[in-house]
């Protein structure tokens, strides 16, 4: 295992995170900027530094460690630290904590350690290109029957897919036509009254959350946006919408 | 050549080439593997957020001020101190008179020289007692931490018994004072370029870079 850890960061170790274990003064400032640290009562583990030590310590170790090493890595990277950041505004030298729990993350992935719903997740887009399983069938179905619904209260109401030219190409969190049709249909009322010049596409590329992204998964996370450019070049629309 | 002259000459020269060369090897590290694997720097490079970041920072007009108005002001004069006592002390520019540079610029007055040396050590003092005793940085402290932390005061002492002849009284110590000074300044020398002190280059490459990531996402840098 030290030998696959070793290769996977290797050549993923840029000159700014070997900066960062480097030149990092220990001094704390950045611990009051974190809400994981307010939020348990300014525990001394939850200092942003703190949590990073991990990778300097893989590293020292040239990948020597094990399962129940990893697992706590694991514990650290996911519940305590959600990348938002935040130290990095404080930090005197600016050193991005969350760019460094994203390459552990990223770690843990490549050794096979992700959270269950997330690695469900990967395989859906890698399947489906979006991360709820929907297939381009029930999509565009569910697409119709929301303008079908909509039609009824306001006359007229036509919700585009595939519309060439567009201004605007709208996307969705995979969630919604799952289990909350109804906010497209509210956003599909909006712009029919706003007269937006919008659509949707029928091809992967309609799913706006990159779940991926999580775990490090850099390369799914690139697939995913790259589907939306693509379709948003096929429609030839001047911009992409998302959601969240 | 006895011991003295040895640390005076040849030691001297060789910490300061260490200091300096090693220094600017630190910052074409960092460049040449920044331009293969950091590419994201490059793309998307902009002088006016490096620019901004760094003003930010040098001067106190950052965010850290209020959040950590304490240490940050701490730090500020620790720095200034660090800086200004080793560079402009009359002292040292006469011997940079009397070398083979025969360098000189004008000096700070002894006395404020003096008092930023006492400022200095107490800093370090609160600084290493904050290490010992809050819980938070005891925790993220390192053996390098507490160890550069002396590294960096211990000129500054052997510099204030030189001029006031504090230990003089006691005999190896009161007899080697100069070449304890000489020692310890040329410890912290090398040191710079191998351990954190070389954030003194780095800082600038660290807060350029994340300035650019930064500024061009709106954030505040
Ligand atoms: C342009 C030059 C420098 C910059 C911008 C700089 C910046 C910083 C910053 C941002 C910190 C972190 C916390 C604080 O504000 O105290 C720090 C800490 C520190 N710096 Fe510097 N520094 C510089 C030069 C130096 C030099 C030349 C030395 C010594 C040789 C030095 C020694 C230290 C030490 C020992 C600490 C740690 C203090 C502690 O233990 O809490 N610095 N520096
Ligand atoms: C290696 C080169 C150095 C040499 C040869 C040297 C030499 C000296 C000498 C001869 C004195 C005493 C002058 C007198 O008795 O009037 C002195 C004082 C002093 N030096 Fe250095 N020094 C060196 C480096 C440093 C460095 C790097 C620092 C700080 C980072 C430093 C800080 C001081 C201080 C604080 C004093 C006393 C100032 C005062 O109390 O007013 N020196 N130095
Ligand atoms: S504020 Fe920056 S330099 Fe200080 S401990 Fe946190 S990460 Fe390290
Ligand atoms: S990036 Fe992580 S460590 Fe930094 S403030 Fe956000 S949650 Fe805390």
């Amino acid at each position: 295992m030290s030998q696959e850890i070793m290769e996977f960061l290797k050549p993923r170790m840029g000159a700014r995170f070997r900066m960062w274990l480097n030149i990092c003064a220990h001094c704390g400032l950045c611990a009051n900027t974190c809400h994981y640290y307010t939020a348990n009562d300014n525990d001394p583990k939850m200092i942003p530094s703190y949590k990073v030590r991990f990778l300097k310590e893989i590293l020292r170790k040239k990948g020597k460690v094990d399962k129940d090493y990893l697992q706590r890595v694991y514990d650290t990277v996911y519940y305590e630290c959600n990348m938002c950041r935040r130290c990095t505004l404080y930090c005197p030298f600016a050193i991005d904590i969350a760019l460094m729990i994203s390459l552990l993350r990223a770690l843990l992935f490549s050794q096979g350690i992700a959270p269950e719903g997330l690695v469900k997740a990967i395989e859906n887009y890698k399947e489906f290109g979006n991360q709820m399983a929907v297939t381009d069938e029930d999509w565009v179905e569910t697409v119709k029957w929301c303008e079908e619904e909509m039609a009824e209260e306001l006359e007229g109401l036509k919700i585009p897919i595939d519309k060439k030219g567009a201004k605007m190409l709208y996307t969705v969190n995979a969630r919604e036509p799952m289990f909350y049709p109804q906010d497209m249909m509210e956003v599909a009322k909006i712009f029919h009254v706003a007269g937006e010049d919008y659509t949707y596409c029928s091809k992967p590329g309609w799913d706006d959350t990159n779940l991926s992204m999580f775990c490090g998964d850099l390369k799914t996370s690139r697939m995913i946006v790259e589907n939306t450019f693509k379709r948003a070049d096929e429609l030839e629309v001047e911009q992409v919408a998302i959601t969240e | 050549m006895d011991f003295f002259s040895f640390v005076e000459g040849p030691l001297l020269w060789l910490a300061f080439l260490i200091f300096i060369i090693g220094s600017l090897i630190r910052a074409a590290m960092f460049l040449s593997v920044s331009t293969k694997k950091d590419k994201i720097i490059y793309q998307h490079f902009s002088w006016k957020y490096v620019f901004a970041t760094l003003v930010r920072w040098i001067l106190p007009l950052n965010k850290d001020l209020a959040k950590n108005p304490v240490f940050s002001i701490l730090g500020y004069i620790f720095h200034i101190c660090l800086i200004i006592v080793p560079i402009w002390y009359a002292s040292h520019i006469t011997l940079w008179e009397e070398s083979r540079f025969e360098w000189s610029w004008s000096s700070i007055p002894d006395e404020m020289a003096d008092w930023m040396t006492l400022i200095f050590l107490a800093i370090v003092i609160f600084f290493l007692l904050r290490r010992i005793f809050s819980a938070d940085i005891r925790l993220i402290s390192t053996f390098s931490d507490y160890l550069l932390l002396i590294v960096t005061a211990l000129p500054f002492l052997t510099g204030y018994f030189l001029t006031h002849g504090t230990l003089d009284s006691i005999g190896f110590l009161g007899d080697n004072m100069q070449l304890l000074h000489m020692l310890s300044a040329e410890l912290m020398l090398i040191l710079i370029p191998f351990t954190k002190l070389s954030h003194y280059i780095l800082f600038f490459f660290s807060r350029g870079a994340s300035g650019v990531e930064f500024g061009r996402r709106g954030y505040s840098i």
